[in-house]
């Protein structure tokens, strides 16, 4: 009995981990530009599509991911640069458009290039040697993403709050105009950020292609999970993402062992029960 | 439920078939030496005036020239890639039936749309502003319950290649009499019943359903438990686990949780992009290793085939798969020229939908060419009772719910070292024994 719940925690524990690699970036860019990026799962999603692709041309995984990284880095900035830094200043409604824009074009650009069908690989073998847990054996990869999230779940939290660049985008996150009366550059302020979410979402679809699959369109379905733990922390808040992910994946893993009908409604309900009784979300301010 | 107390026998349909046949052929030979020859004299000016005297038999015309076909396949999102396979389908035929003269001389055309983008205002604008006299595909069966009941009001005929509900035959057209609708391809009489025909002769006793949460995967893994429960008493069903779809990514928890219940196979619907997630994912967690064999009846679709190709997976007592045509069945000489022609059209084998919308297309010629017009009441009239030789096999159309009557059959995923890999131990079942039948209790 305590095996089984220890498996499915297990399984849980990965697919937080998952969802943390999207709601990370998505949180960040938020809680700093306030924009809510819609495509940031179609970004999360060609970054798959392109390393893919480099691992079919090179066969090295990890090259691949690092140029998928790089790769959706230089998308997301140029689309900051370009499509996003003129609408800051407008409502917010117009800023999701754009950013839905992006998603369609997205889409249509990975059904252009890489064809209609969907499109997957199988897990290097490397990071396929299986680890034995209590009779089950796990490919190597399931450990490797749930580290992964960890450590990117450090490494933001200390460059945001052990760094000055760090108090700086505080700052900007916090009041805007005060940080411009303190000559902080919030309009490179906002490009870095941006940059960074496109990364994380880059480097989180470059890891991930190795178990899930990539197909036009299917950020559209990723987005909302995505926001709504991102809803359910509080928009913006880094450490509260991290715990929801957690909180979401764990609790429908093991929804599916003892109530699998309720657990697709599962994410929705809490949803709802947070915005009833904490609107500002469970990590939020006021 | 399968209906049996009022099933007719085997020998009433073998009979109805047979009677349809010699009655048409009785009917062409009766049309061929009946029609009225017209003669008419040909001037041929050389050196010198000579008077030729040639018969030439007198042809029906339709009011125009091209009949447009309206084509709804799913072309945005992560299914996007059925759409091709139903356009790749409907191309083929179309292009076929050109070369050959058009039907009845008016040339085929096609006008193609994403259902996906909302299924009912396209097909109002294929109807009202493309002009189209025929509508045929729908991949989603949700699509297909929505669009159905519309084309009444719209009054055009829409066959569908793809869609699997039963209700769409039984309630719609069956029940509330919607006889603009007809369907050559095989319903989830395929995916949950014939399924259970498979797991009936393997030995294992718990199974474990991870199904698509909509129409398609509730309604198959329903059929799949009773059918099965009806020819084995000594099966339990584990687990039973609903995926969101299209969207699920990650089968981990659903797969842990099978296992968890013990499962000693599983019976899966689930299709596309999340039929192979599942493939790879059960091959990573060794789940391949723990369980004796995997039921999945869309799992021979062509998109699927490619995409695993030798990696495709295979348990101890088999993985188990089928579609709504496999292309090596039935080993007819009118199959091998559909897949060569396809092969040399599209570089590929045909797909399950393929096959079907390039049939709906032979169906429609079919009809006109029958009644000679394009009269509604007349086609409808023309396609109840139509037998269709068609790649997949003789279909005949049940007049009661206008679905197509067809085999497909069930195989285990074998590696041969070809381009896809194969299916080894065919199982199949005469359409007659496995499809419920009016009036659907």
């Amino acid at each position: 009995m305590l095996e089984l719940l220890g498996h499915q925690i297990l399984t849980g524990l990965f697919r937080s981990s998952y969802y943390w690699l999207i709601a990370s970036g998505l949180t960040l860019i938020f809680g700093v530009t306030r924009v809510i990026n819609f495509a940031h799962a179609a970004f999360f999603v060609l970054g798959g599509y392109i390393a893919l692709t480099v691992d079919i041309l090179t066969g090295n995984f990890w090259l691949s991911v690092a140029a998928a990284t790089l790769a959706v880095g230089m998308v997301g900035t140029s689309v900051e640069r370009v499509l996003v830094k003129p609408l800051y200043k407008v409502e917010s409604l117009y800023q999701l458009l754009i950013t839905f824009a992006v998603t369609l074009i997205i889409n249509d650009a990975s059904k252009l290039i890489w064809g209609a069908a969907s499109r997957s690989m199988k897990i290097p073998a490397e990071l396929a040697l299986p680890v034995w847990i209590a009779g089950r054996s796990y490919p190597l990869f399931f450990f490797i993403i749930i580290a992964t999230a960890v450590a990117v779940f450090i490494l933001l939290y200390m460059v945001l709050e052990k760094t000055f660049w760090g108090l700086k985008v505080k700052s900007t996150w916090r009041d805007v105009t005060m940080a411009q009366a303190l000559r902080i550059n919030t309009g490179r302020i906002y490009t870095t950020t941006f940059s960074i979410g496109s990364l994380l979402a880059g480097f989180g679809g470059a890891l991930m292609v190795a178990f899930t699959p990539v197909a036009p369109g299917l950020g559209d379905s990723l987005i909302i999970t995505a926001f709504i733990i991102v809803v359910i922390a509080g928009l913006g808040n880094l450490i509260g993402a991290y715990v929801s992910s957690i909180l979401i994946g764990v609790a429908e893993s093991l929804f599916l062992l003892y109530l699998p009908e309720f657990d697709i409604l599962l994410i929705f309900v809490i949803m709802a029960a947070v915005l009833l009784v904490r609107p500002w979300g469970l990590f939020g301010e006021r | 439920m399968v209906q049996t107390s009022s099933k007719p026998s085997r020998r009433t349909f073998l009979g109805t078939v047979a009677s349809g046949v010699v009655a048409f052929v009785v009917g062409a030979g009766l049309g061929w030496s009946l029609r009225s020859p017209e003669t008419r004299e040909v001037t041929i000016t050389r050196d010198r005036t000579v008077t030729v005297t040639q018969q030439v038999t007198a042809v029906k015309t339709l009011p125009k020239d091209t009949i447009k076909i309206g084509v709804l396949g799913i072309r945005s999102g992560p299914w996007a890639t059925y759409g091709t396979l139903i356009e790749q389908g409907a191309v083929l035929a179309m292009e076929e039936i050109n070369a050959a003269g058009g039907i009845l001389g008016s040339k085929v055309s096609l006008v193609i749309r994403d259902e996906a983008a909302d299924v009912v205002k396209q097909a109002r604008e294929l109807v009202e502003a493309e002009k189209v006299d025929f509508l045929v595909g729908v991949d989603s069966s949700g699509n297909a319950m929505r669009v159905g009941p519309l084309m009444s009001e719209l009054n055009k005929i829409l066959i569908v290649t793809h869609a699997a509900t039963h209700r769409f035959t039984e309630e719609l057209v069956y029940k509330q009499k919607i006889k603009q609708l007809f369907r050559v391809s095989v319903p989830v009489y395929q995916d949950g019943i014939l399924a259970a025909y498979v797991a009936k002769d393997l030995p294992i006793k718990k199974w474990a359903g991870i199904n698509p949460d909509y129409e398609y995967g509730r309604v198959s893994w329903q059929f799949f438990k009773e059918t099965l429960s009806k020819l084995r008493n000594d099966v339990e069903f584990v687990s039973e686990q609903f995926n969101r779809s299209p969207g699920t990514t990650d089968f981990s928890p659903f797969l842990s949780a099978a296992l968890g219940a013990g499962a000693e196979g599983i019976f899966t619907t689930n299709w596309a992009l999340e039929g192979v997630t599942m493939h790879r994912q059960m091959k990573s967690l060794g789940v391949y290793d723990q369980i004796g064999a995997v039921i999945m009846p869309m799992g021979y679709s062509m998109d699927v085939v490619y995409e695993l190709g030798h990696e495709y997976p295979t348990a101890k007592y088999g993985t188990w798969v089928s579609g709504r045509y496999v292309w090596f069945y039935p080993n007819t000489t009118i199959n091998q020229q559909f897949v060569e022609n396809f092969r040399k059209r599209w570089n590929r084998y045909p797909a399950y939908s393929s096959e079907t919308t390039y049939t709906a297309l032979y169906m429609i010629k079919a009809a006109i060419e029958s009644t000679g017009s394009l009269d509604l009441d007349a086609l409808i009239k023309a396609m109840e009772g139509m037998t269709l030789i068609s790649p997949a096999g003789v279909r005949w159309i049940r007049p009661e719910d206008h679905q197509a009557l067809y085999d497909v059959p069930y195989g285990k995923i074998a590696h041969t070292g070809g381009e896809i890999p194969i299916l080894t131990d065919i199982v199949t079942k005469s359409a007659w024994e496995y499809y419920r039948h009016p009036p659907f209790g």
